[in-house]
């Protein structure tokens, strides 16, 4: 039986999120197959990592007692032995205990895991892992990089300005007049790399504009300030695979136009702000997007296209905006992890959660064997002139 | 060998738990207070840990006093093998140690049989003589009673039969029937207790059990119709065989003299009772009234049945083909009362699934049709049959198996695995039991192509359902094992 490794949590904004993805969208359906053996990772808000199975339990977190876990336990480390190996103090005579792990599934969001960081760590220990390589996912979490990839590859994106941090801080009236010259209100303030629509502002002045540059600046040393989309049609559509992405079905958020999804939105108040029946990301949305067709088929493809110009494997999600009188779709933002997997997409596309966790193994499989078969091995005499 | 120990510790450590006495008295419960199989259920029983899986105690007043009795006693049983130890420390009294502690040791197993001692008794002395006078005072209120009686037995298919008719015939007569699943002598009477006379129909049900039961329950209740659902291998372990099901069953057509019996034309176990006086019902329709335009769909079912040249257009919640005979039967005899050919197409239109008979509803997108109330072959035959029938991406087909299944048990599980591999599901999944090794040579037997899975743990199966289907998925559940047989 091959050992899966969940790994969630870590040092994001979004640490609480991956740990729901982890447990409801991934751990469950995979111990569910009876095919793998589960090992779930935890990384604290701190960067220790910690191995257990009572980590497998939402409640742990819900309730708060995962303070008391890590007091009690003792980190894990990771031995890196021509694979990767989870070692950790057993309680037993000092004894340690191991397990070899066969294939990692990342379930982080944001920073130090979704944005490349995990990915180049499986890299080096040479493991199969689900999801978007080092490069893709650094691209897909830098929301400016992203953009100007797919503007290159001549797939339309709204218009957009783009600041560091520290010049915000330094010069703000600069900003804000360079902003206000090239740019027209209504405006998106975001965080360049954080997910899950934290520290997202929409603002339509110069004061909010202001406030909008202040919150982003306290989330990410990369802001992107971009042009608000008219007569706007938002959808996203999660897509799975290598060299052959097979997309799920296109999702309208079912927002007004003069609302967008913050976190609060999103995650807190059931999907749409004052609709409390409707729970998490699964209840604020139509599936299928309902769409002209050709324009449907139109928006499908730019998100593949999206997905194939970045280079993405696995699974990721494109955010797309369409301005439904020109009918003209810009690429938004791309997901490398979508928030518990979108698994309802999946599921109104035919696929179930336990089916689609064992699809991505198999392509994080497929993906290892193809690299694997790649030189990475030059022999010259180059050491023997010294 | 960590793991194995801590296992071996749980299952030990829970005769002396104090929930060991709840643990008990749930057992008693879930085999209705009678002794025999609460008995057999606990010799059987390897690890008492694992008995209170699918529900808890119901603390009824019943189930206290129970409990009660058992913890008194219990500890009576302690304080004594105490007091002998004592004895034997202090008192110099011979063996007193030895005993005192077997004594102490021995109160887990002494008082789960012992709390049968007073329940038996209790059911000698008291209920049953109590239900003899209730059954005496019933055949008369039944004897003078002026409506129809319509006695409904069968080794399936009755309570559904029941219900179908009750919601059909309730559209224009005065109905009343046995309720839920109550169908023995001591149900019968107290229905019979409950009836104002004035009714124009009696619907009641026959839950035939042993040898005689039918042929005594005729004789109490003095029908005047009698349907007969069919017969399958059910109550092996009283009955022996299936012809000695078959003749109590159709004991009630011989009560009858013939006249007046409806018996399900689609049941092959009930071919050999048949005689020409019968009046068979089945997809072809009923009493000479034809079926055509028949569809199924998962949301319910059409046909339209014709006389000469009466029509009636019919449209049923219920699922699946080997619906169409019981439907036509109960819109024949609705319009054998004098029914209105409306009232006829409003009650059928009313017939819907109960809980857990091939009761459709939609998880994660998909479509399960939930048939766990289902425990016989026929209705694996009739449930395939519709999982066959059924447009899907992908079917998906669940089961334990069948229980009381007798000297009969390898024959019909293979050809359960024959039948579920006739439907042609995409996945099967088994609950890991006796049964399932039967099933597996059935479906190979039959050339299943599918993926097979084995549930070692059903609740969790059943309680993750929604994580294995999605949009396009057909999902059948049929059978489901309570505790006392998982």
């Amino acid at each position: 039986m091959e050992t899966v490794a969940v790994i969630f949590g870590g040092r994001s904004a979004e640490h609480d999120v991956s740990i729901v993805t982890a447990i409801a969208s991934i751990i469950k359906p995979l111990e569910l197959t009876r095919k793998y053996r589960v090992e779930a990772i935890y990384i604290a808000k701190d960067g220790a990592w910690y191995w257990g199975d009572e980590l497998k339990d939402i409640t742990l977190f819900t309730s708060g007692k995962i303070q008391d876990y890590m007091h009690k336990n003792q980190p894990a480390s990771v031995q890196f032995d021509g694979g990767m190996t989870l070692v950790k103090a057993s309680g037993i005579a000092g004894r340690k205990q191991q397990r070899k792990i066969d294939i990692v599934f990342p379930a982080m969001h944001g920073t130090y895991g979704e944005d490349g960081a995990l990915m180049g760590l499986l890299d080096m220990a040479g493991i199969p892992y689900i999801g978007c390589g080092v490069s893709a996912s650094a691209v897909a979490m830098d929301k400016v990089l992203a953009k100007q990839v797919a503007f290159a590859n001549n797939i339309p994106v709204s218009k957009f300005l783009t600041f560091r941090c520290s010049d915000v801080e330094r010069e703000p009236n600069a900003a804000l007049k360079q902003i206000q010259a090239e740019l027209e209100y209504p405006l998106f303030v975001k965080p360049a790399h954080l997910g899950s629509s934290i520290g997202i502002s929409q603002v339509n002045d110069e004061t909010g504009l202001r406030n909008g540059l202040e919150v982003a600046a306290h989330y990410d040393d990369k802001i992107i300030v971009e042009e608000a989309v008219q007569n706007l049609i938002e959808v996203t559509l999660p897509i799975m695979g290598n060299d052959q992405p097979m997309p799920a079905l296109l999702e309208q958020p079912m927002t007004k136009p003069e609302d967008f999804f913050d976190f609060d939105t999103k995650y807190m108040q059931g999907g749409k702000k004052g609709k409390s029946s409707a729970k998490g990301s699964q209840g604020y949305s139509q599936i299928p997007a309902d769409l002209p067709q050709d324009l449907y088929k139109h928006a499908e493809q730019a998100g593949l296209d999206v997905y194939r110009v970045l280079g993405c494997s696995g699974i990721a999600r494109v955010d797309m905006l369409i301005d439904s009188k020109t009918k003209k779709v810009y690429f938004n933002e791309i997901n490398p992890l979508p928030g518990g997997l979108y698994a309802h997409n999946w599921h109104a596309a035919g696929i179930s959660s336990v089916d689609l966790v064992q699809k991505l193994i198999a392509l994080a499989k497929e993906r290892a064997v193809q690299r694997g078969s790649l030189a990475t091995s030059f022999n010259t005499n180059y050491l023997q002139q010294f | 060998m960590k793991h194995s120990l801590k296992k071996l510790w749980q299952a030990t450590s829970v005769f002396y738990s104090f929930h060991y006495s709840v643990i008990l008295v749930y057992m008693l419960q879930n085999t209705e207070y009678q002794v025999g199989p609460y008995l057999k259920w606990y010799w059987r029983t390897q690890n008492f840990t694992k008995v209170m899986t699918r529900r808890k105690l119901d603390k009824t007043k019943a189930a206290r006093a129970v409990l009660f009795g058992l913890r008194t006693g219990m500890l009576l049983q302690i304080l004594t093998g105490l007091w002998l130890v004592y004895l034997g420390v202090w008192g110099n009294v011979t063996g007193g140690v030895e005993f005192g502690l077997a004594v102490v040791v021995s109160y887990p197993i002494i008082w789960a049989h012992l709390v049968a001692v007073p329940l038996e008794l209790g059911r000698i002395l008291i209920v049953l003589p109590k239900q003899k006078r209730q059954i005496i005072a019933s055949e008369k209120i039944f004897k003078n009673h002026k409506g129809a009686k319509i006695a409904i037995a069968g080794s399936y298919g009755k309570t559904s039969m029941k219900e179908l008719l009750l919601t059909v015939l309730g559209e224009g007569k005065k109905v009343a029937a046995t309720p839920a699943n109550k169908n023995v002598p001591v149900s019968h009477a107290q229905f019979a207790s409950k009836l104002t006379g004035d009714e124009d129909i009696l619907l009641i049900e026959y839950g035939e059990g042993a040898p005689g039961d039918v042929e005594r329950f005729a004789k109490t209740t003095h029908p005047t119709h009698g349907v007969i659902t069919g017969l399958a291998p059910a109550h092996l372990d009283h009955y022996k065989t299936l012809k000695a099901a078959g003749e109590d069953i159709f004991s009630l057509a011989k009560y009858l003299k013939g006249k007046n019996i409806y018996v399900n034309g689609e049941s092959p176990s009930a071919k050999e009772f048949l005689l020409k006086e019968f009046h068979l019902y089945n997809q072809d329709g009923a009493l000479g009234w034809k079926v055509s335009d028949v569809k199924v769909g998962v949301d319910g079912l059409g046909f339209t049945l014709t006389k000469g040249k009466k029509n009636l257009k019919l449209r049923s919640h219920l699922i699946g083909r080997h619906q169409i005979g019981p439907l036509s039967l109960a819109a024949v005899l609705a319009h054998e009362f004098g029914l209105s050919d409306e009232q006829i197409e409003a009650g059928i239109s009313k017939t819907a699934p109960f809980e857990h008979r091939m009761q459709p509803y939609l998880l994660s997108g998909g479509w399960i049709i939930d048939d766990t109330y289902n425990g016989n072959i026929e209705g694996i035959r009739a449930g395939t049959q519709l999982l066959k029938d059924l447009p899907a991406k992908r079917k998906l087909y669940v089961t334990p198996g069948l229980v009381d299944q007798g000297e009969e048990n390898e024959r019909v599980h293979i050809e359960v695995g024959e039948l579920i591999a006739t439907a042609q599901p995409d996945i099967v999944v088994l609950m890991q039991n006796s049964t399932t090794k039967f099933i597996q040579k059935g479906l190979e037997s039959a050339g299943f192509a599918g993926e097979l899975r084995i549930e070692q743990n059903p609740l969790e199966f059943y309680n993750n359902l929604r994580e294995f289907v999605a949009v396009g998925d057909v999902a059948l559940l049929q059978n489901d094992w309570p505790d006392n047989y998982a």
